[in-house]
């Protein structure tokens, strides 16, 4: 219990920080005023359509990485699974280069190619991992993750290489993730999107705890495990290809997240799976606020604050744990 | 291959062996990789010696620039040169332009050999130059010591603001024995500037966002030739603070800065595409204050800057 209190008020301190920390200089008595109503100053319009919202989709996307890292973990058996492994991050970077690149000049094209280009890559992957009828193999699920997600990047290197480098560029940093498309309506989506498979995932933590044990004992002890692999499978990467289509390719905390709580708090999913949420959200909500802050005006790619900050306390958590 | 044969009679000190007449395009690859190397090399041992000459001639990479030998044969590897050299009236001269030349408008009838940057050095030289005309960028380096290895001159000009156009015509007139032209063309070019200083607009200078992408935010900075632009035609870059040609801010900077309008130069697609609820924060874009300079002549320094501020003075005045 004190656990679980001890992570909430990190999670909600956290979001506290993002709404505090930017590169315009807003004094903490104005955020609060903003978030209690007030006028319409330009302080309040920044943490109300700019920070408060994106605090909250940062929160969402790095716990729904850090779930679906945590899933995929335990379905394919790897500890070095990561959401993105599955071919995603490839499929989805192909649609958005593909829509920035043709100029495809509407409000949404970009997210709404991601999503394509994922949707894409989870189908690929997911015919050729069905082998003899209908069972879902996992080491096949990982090779054909593998080889789906390098054959996307290869196409988006060879649009790359045709195009103008300011689109290079461009398409590069949306790539690297960030969320500077976070408003109130990508939100709603978002988390209207979200909560399916992430409800469906944690209503199969049980089943999750016999998979990691291997899918023999799981069958033993009377699991479904073909059709569980394939819901897990299915929910995991519908959840990521929302993620990626908001945000870019989000490095780390998929990975590493799961490991982290599993190192304090022990394998069960039932806690394991709601722990990385809040880790993982809190995790990136830091990150973002750095990401805006360090170098302001300048902003820095979030994945790549992701790793800055989490592989110092990954570390430090194994050199206490593990041993 | 005739010329290309005929460059390798003055073989590069780099003790590389003899060479035979008559070489496979496969065999000159090679070569050129193993040449390369060797230069590459050599030349990493010797970047500590001193200018042997202060009065020498160099370029922007800092290497010495020949003006003795004529040249007949240019392939240019920037739009930026490209234009200069047309403008300097050897345009008949140039035999290679990158595939992003697009003015003069004749310059569409020169052969493209693709990209300027990290370029394809066997088009180049099926192109026969006698001078390659480069970007100042370290990624060009690789390119630079092969054709340079094969006895063709390269000279490396940065294009990036008002100023380094001057001494780029400058060089490339010396280059090209038409320093008579450049100087002219400096002389009245400076002369414009100068005119447009001392006539730009001093009370109620509106504040300026330079826009050229939107997710993530990329906005022009201090570096760019853009923010001269926009300062010499009476309005005044709200990220002129950071010394940089372009850089990526998030959405909140700009709120902070509350810029007046925003200018888009490149694609005007942006106006639809940052009509999204996290856009609306900025008012300038909540209430569609864009200006569109559309135009190559606000994508680079050139002589048609001085109209090119001209025109959006006079669309600022007009808007004021």
């Amino acid at each position: 219990m004190v656990r679980w209190i001890t992570l909430g008020t990190v999670a909600i301190v956290a979001i506290a920080i993002g709404l505090i920390a930017g590169p315009a200089d807003v004094s903490v008595s104005a955020v609060w005023d903003a978030l209690l109503g007030g006028e319409e100053t330009t302080a309040a319009v920044i943490v109300r359509e700019l920070r408060l919202p994106r605090a909250l989709l940062a929160f969402l996307v790095g716990g729904s990485l850090a779930v679906t890292g945590a899933a995929l973990q335990a379905l394919v058996r790897n500890p070095l699974a990561d959401p993105y492994l599955l071919g995603l991050s490839g499929g989805a970077g192909l649609g958005a280069v593909a829509a920035i690149v043709l100029e495809f000049g509407s409000t949404w094209s970009v997210p709404i190619a991601a999503l394509a280009g994922a949707l894409l890559a989870i189908v690929l992957v997911y015919r050729l991992a069905i082998v003899s009828g209908s069972v879902l193999d996992a080491r096949i699920l990982l090779l054909a993750g593998v080889v789906v997600g390098a054959f996307a990047s290869s196409l988006m290197g060879a649009i790359l290489a045709l195009s103008p480098a300011q689109q290079v560029r461009n398409a590069f940093l949306w790539i690297l993730g960030g969320f500077d498309g976070a408003s109130w309506q990508a939100l709603a989506i978002f988390a209207a999107y979200a909560i399916v498979p992430l409800a469906v995932i944690y209503r199969f933590n049980r089943p999750l705890d016999l998979l990691a044990l291997g899918e023999e004992p799981a069958q033993f002890l009377g699991a479904d495990i073909e059709r569980l692999k394939r819901v897990l499978y299915v929910s995991a990467s519908l959840l990521t290809a929302a993620a990626v289509s908001v945000s870019g390719v989000i490095g780390f905390v998929g990975l590493v997240v799961p490991h982290a709580i599993r190192l304090v708090w022990g394998h069960l999913h039932r806690s394991l799976l709601p722990a990385a949420f809040l880790l993982g959200g809190t995790l990136l909500v830091l990150a973002d606020a750095v990401a805006r802050t360090a170098f302001a005006p300048l902003t820095l790619p979030v994945g790549v604050v992701t790793a800055l900050i989490g592989v110092p306390v990954f570390v430090v958590l194994v050199r206490k744990w593990a041993t | 291959m005739e010329r290309m044969v005929r460059t390798r009679r003055s073989p590069p000190s780099s003790g590389e062996g003899p060479f035979t007449e008559r070489v496979s395009g496969f065999c000159l690859l090679s070569r050129l990789i193993a040449v390369a190397l060797c230069v590459a090399a050599v030349s990493a041992c010797g970047t500590d010696m001193p200018e042997a000459n202060t009065a020498q001639l160099v370029d922007d990479n800092g290497r010495p620039v020949d003006v003795t030998r004529p040249v007949s044969r240019i392939v240019s590897l920037a739009p930026s040169v490209t234009e200069i050299l047309f403008t300097l009236g050897v345009g008949d001269r140039v035999v290679g332009r990158t595939r992003w030349c697009d003015a003069p408008p004749e310059v569409l009838e020169v052969t493209s050999v693709g990209d300027g940057l990290e370029p394809n050095v066997e088009v180049i030289l099926a192109q026969h130059p006698d001078l390659v005309v480069f970007y100042s960028a370290v990624s060009n380096e690789p390119a630079i010591a092969q054709i340079e290895s094969l006895g063709i001159r390269t000279v490396s000009v940065r294009t990036d603001r008002l100023t380094d156009l001057v001494r780029a015509t400058k060089l490339l007139g010396q280059v090209t024995g038409t320093t008579d032209r450049a100087d002219s063309l400096v002389a009245a070019f400076e002369q414009a500037i100068a005119e447009l200083e001392d006539s730009r607009p001093t009370d109620s200078i509106p504040n300026a966002l330079i826009l050229t992408w939107d997710n993530p935010p990329i906005i022009i900075g201090r570096g760019s030739f853009l923010n001269e632009v926009v300062e010499l035609a009476g309005a005044r870059n709200v990220f002129d603070d950071v010394d940089r040609p372009s850089l990526r801010v998030s959405i909140e900077a700009i709120v902070e800065r509350d810029p007046d309008l925003v200018l888009v130069t490149s694609d005007s697609s942006l106006t639809n595409r940052v009509d999204r609820a996290e856009w609306r924060a900025v008012p300038a874009i909540r209430e569609r204050r864009f200006f569109l300079v559309m135009g190559n002549e606000y994508s680079r320094p050139s002589f048609r800057a001085p109209n090119a501020i001209l025109r959006l003075r006079a669309a600022l005045e007009e808007w004021r």
